[in-house]
């Protein structure tokens, strides 16, 4: 049974980019968001952060936070389940 | 506001000059008449076309693309005394001497977004006045204005403006691109306008290619994904001087993100930039001097 807030940030991340070439089902959980991996860029990653604020109810107020939770669609799970409200987490 | 730590160690020195440069300026402004200190900037401005080789070089081959032939030595010494006059003009409104900014008769889009109270992405360029405007428009119109702007150990200029201008006027310092995008982020959080430069490659994530002196060359394009992100609107502005005490502000079009999807917005965007660089374009053959662009020119698209 997939994690359905792993699956949340998946397709959160797909639809909030526009990424043409991937879909959710193809991202692994542990694979580097920033720099290798889906190769995003400091906008991109802005964009994001941005979109998950508003999706969460949380804040990411520095680059250096955003490099943690950005590490991977794990470590971006594990951020926002530590942070955010669970009523505003998918089950 | 600090994204980064300001270490000179770090930033590229573009406009180099040694960090006592504007306090010494600022000394002989205070003691020596004009009749004389003038002259006297003259002479500094030969020693310094003498001395920095590397700006020589790009304001020559800028010269000879805008001019389409080999400038002479007369014009790159008028192109370094403007730049030179203009950082003078920068340390005396620092010091307080009255200078106004204009809006120009076609500036609806400032008028507009003055009118509307709106915090907006100023988007502008090393070009004439520009660097005064935001330090002008902040009180003349009471509003609070974020500079995005890059330390440097001769950043004296910028500092005592910024002192100056305190109550309107906020620097977002930046050595490190992630930072820079964070700082951004809190500034539009506060209800600020952010403003930033258009023409330099250095600390932009996005970049696009456009139709620009002859060539399509690269410019920074962040500021239209800064305006998608933050549902903001986006103008560009220059501003030319106007004689004694005044510049003349002139600007594009409001960009506004709506609601037609990424692609189309930035399609928008796209030939947004381009009509304000093809009016820059124009300026600059009437007067080359105004882009004080010491730096390599914007290179061609591969």
């Amino acid at each position: 049974m997939p994690d359905p807030l792993i699956s949340r940030l998946k397709t959160l991340i797909v639809t909030t980019l526009k990424l043409e070439d991937v879909t959710p089902a193809q991202m692994a959980d542990d694979e580097p968001l920033i720099g290798s991996g889906l190769n995003l860029d400091s906008i991109d990653a802005l964009e994001l952060v941005v979109t998950l604020e508003k999706e969460f109810g949380i804040k990411i107020s520095s680059s250096e936070e955003s490099r943690t939770a950005l590490a991977s669609i794990a470590h971006l799970a594990e951020f926002i389940r530590a942070r955010a409200d669970p009523a505003r987490l998918p089950r | 506001m600090n994204a980064g730590a300001p270490d000179s160690n770090i930033a590229p020195v573009r406009n180099p000059g040694p960090g006592w440069g504007f306090r010494f300026l600022c000394a002989c402004d205070a003691v020596l008449p004009e009749w004389l200190f003038r002259p006297l900037r003259r002479l500094g401005t030969a020693a310094a076309i003498a001395k920095m080789h590397a700006q020589r070089a790009n304001s020559r081959a800028y010269l000879a693309v805008v001019l389409e032939r080999e400038p002479t030595l007369r014009e790159i010494f008028r192109h370094f005394f403007a730049f030179e006059e203009f950082m003078m003009l920068r340390l005396r409104v620092a010091r307080g001497l009255p200078h106004r900014g204009e809006l120009a008769p076609d500036a609806a889009g400032f008028r507009e977004l003055l009118a509307s109270g709106e915090p907006a992405l100023l988007g502008t360029f090393h070009f004439g006045h520009s660097d005064l405007t935001g330090f002008l428009i902040g009180p003349q119109e009471r509003r609070r204005v974020f500079m995005v702007r890059q330390h440097r150990e001769n950043s004296h200029d910028t500092e005592i403006l910024g002192a100056h201008f305190a109550q309107w006027v906020s620097f977002i310092w930046v050595n490190e691109p992630a930072n820079l995008l964070f700082a951004l982020k809190e500034a539009v959080a506060t209800g600020g306008s952010v403003a930033m430069k258009c023409d330099r490659l250095g600390f932009s994530a996005k970049t696009e290619a456009f139709q620009f002196l002859g060539a399509r060359r690269i410019f920074p394009f962040t500021i239209y994904h800064l305006a998608l992100i933050f549902r903001r609107p986006v103008i560009l502005s220059v501003g030319l001087p106007a004689g004694p005490g005044h510049s003349t502000i002139h600007c594009s079009p409001l960009f506004r993100p709506d609601d037609a999807g990424k692609a189309a917005n930035l399609e928008r965007a796209r030939a947004h930039f381009q009509e304000f660089l093809t009016r820059i374009e124009g300026w600059l053959h009437a007067d080359p001097t105004l882009w004080f662009n010491f730096t390599p020119l914007n290179p061609p698209a591969p």
